[in-house]
């Protein structure tokens, strides 16, 4: 398969064999196929149904852990969580949809990705739920076209979400995602690693955060405050934001440190970062 | 516990259910249908239950003498049957929409509205 062949017509042409395999996109991620019908996506860039099982407070890190463990090539993975009584399989089937429709919309956008497909490659969590090629493709169009509605400018879904310090408005009525992201935009994290931070997809974060600017929530990156005196923040937010248009649509995860605390953790220590920004802001009007 | 498939099919057995729809509210796309016998257009059905549900939200948020709003479900009586609509909402499913028509003449509204509470609690529920 060479690069030229677009992703859809090789998904397409994968779909019409009735294949059942892995398709690797490049590094954007990977398709999972069961009988030429989609059973699962991942992308490195959006949360996985680890991370969505474990983000949920569902389930502990090393039961997830091993469960995919033992489940292996068996696939089994999920009927093991359901059968242990851990999930039901509504809940599973809910989750694992979120996620792939959540990682198809960035690797079935992926452009001159080479791809490679290792037949009989199945996901650990097994087959939960399925979309065909055509439909899922129709589906990530229709999030794309969505987001432009709502807000054309395609830079917000890569530029560190700023806040504006006043809302230009009296009154602001706000979704609970807009609220979890006021509440932990800090200025560098972008809408990816908000998503991570908050468990949250990350088309559920671009939405919002299309929302924010089109409600005129948000600072144009030139009219960023300055850092408050004695508070050193001075690279992450230049940098990321040089990311700019060229940039791949897929939010490739920046953060390699320590995962940043749960949004309901009162030592949340962005959330102190924040509170002494607007104690500062607020000392200075 | 009930998986996708079959809390649909016991949607679509309250008395008078005509159509039922599982619909993914981030992106607005129809999950799976009961086969009832209306022959509609899920997905153009999941887009529309979505924008008149978030709309409803919109409203109902500054009409609430607090400002805050969190809507159980939401019903709708036209010419062509009660549509009834229930959010789902857990950091393991995301946000989800369960709809079911129903039966004007046939349907017995609290009833159906108890149905399904029970069967969108049985989803989560081990």
């Amino acid at each position: 398969m060479t690069a030229s062949q677009s992703l859809e017509a090789v998904l397409s042409g994968l779909a019409a064999d009735r294949a059942t395999g892995a398709l690797r996109v490049g590094r954007a991620g990977t398709v999972y196929l069961t009988r030429g019908r989609v059973s699962h996506v991942e992308s490195p860039g959006t949360p996985g149904v680890e991370e969505m099982l474990v983000a949920s407070g569902r389930l502990r890190p090393a039961t997830v852990r091993g469960v995919r463990q033992s489940a292996g090539e068996l696939a089994d993975g999920g009927e093991r969580l359901v059968r242990q009584g851990l999930l039901t399989r509504g809940e599973l089937q809910f989750c694992v949809l979120g996620a792939t429709l959540d990682a198809a919309f960035f690797v079935l956008a992926a452009a001159g990705a080479r791809t490679r497909f290792r037949p009989d490659d199945r996901h650990w969590i097994g087959d939960q739920w399925y979309f065909d090629v055509a439909g899922l493709f129709r589906e990530c169009r229709r999030r794309r076209d969505r987001l432009d509605q709502v807000c054309p400018s395609p830079e917000l879904d890569t530029r560190p979400v700023a806040p504006v310090p006043r809302v230009p408005a009296q009154r602001v009525v706000l979704t609970a995602v807009q609220w979890e992201l006021l509440r932990h935009a800090d200025g560098a994290a972008t809408p990816a690693d908000l998503a991570r931070r908050l468990g949250r997809p990350v088309y559920a974060v671009l939405l919002a955060v299309r929302q924010l600017g089109a409600a005129g929530l948000l600072s144009e990156p030139e009219a960023a405050p300055d850092p408050p005196p004695g508070t050193d923040r001075g690279g992450p937010a230049a940098t990321r934001a040089k990311k700019g248009p060229d940039a791949p649509p897929l939010p490739v995860r920046t953060r390699t440190g320590p995962r940043p605390a749960p949004a309901g953790d009162p030592a949340d220590l962005t959330d102190i970062g924040v509170l002494i920004r607007l104690r500062d802001a607020l000392e200075r009007l | 516990m009930l998986d996708i498939e079959d809390c649909l099919r016991e949607i679509l057995a309250i008395p008078g259910a005509l159509d039922a729809l599982a619909v993914e509210d981030i992106g607005g796309a129809a999950i799976a249908t009961g086969r009832g016998a209306g022959g509609f257009d899920a997905q153009a059905t999941a887009q529309g239950l979505c924008r008149a549900f978030h709309a409803t939200l919109d409203a109902l948020g500054p009409a609430s003498p607090h400002g805050t709003v969190r809507v159980e479900d939401a019903i709708v009586t036209a010419d062509q049957g009660l549509h009834l609509v229930r959010p789902l909402d857990t950091p393991l499913t995301g946000p989800v929409l369960l709809y079911v028509r129903l039966d004007r003449d046939r349907a017995n509204l609290a009833l159906a509205r108890h149905r399904l509470r029970e069967l969108s609690g049985r989803l989560i529920t081990t």
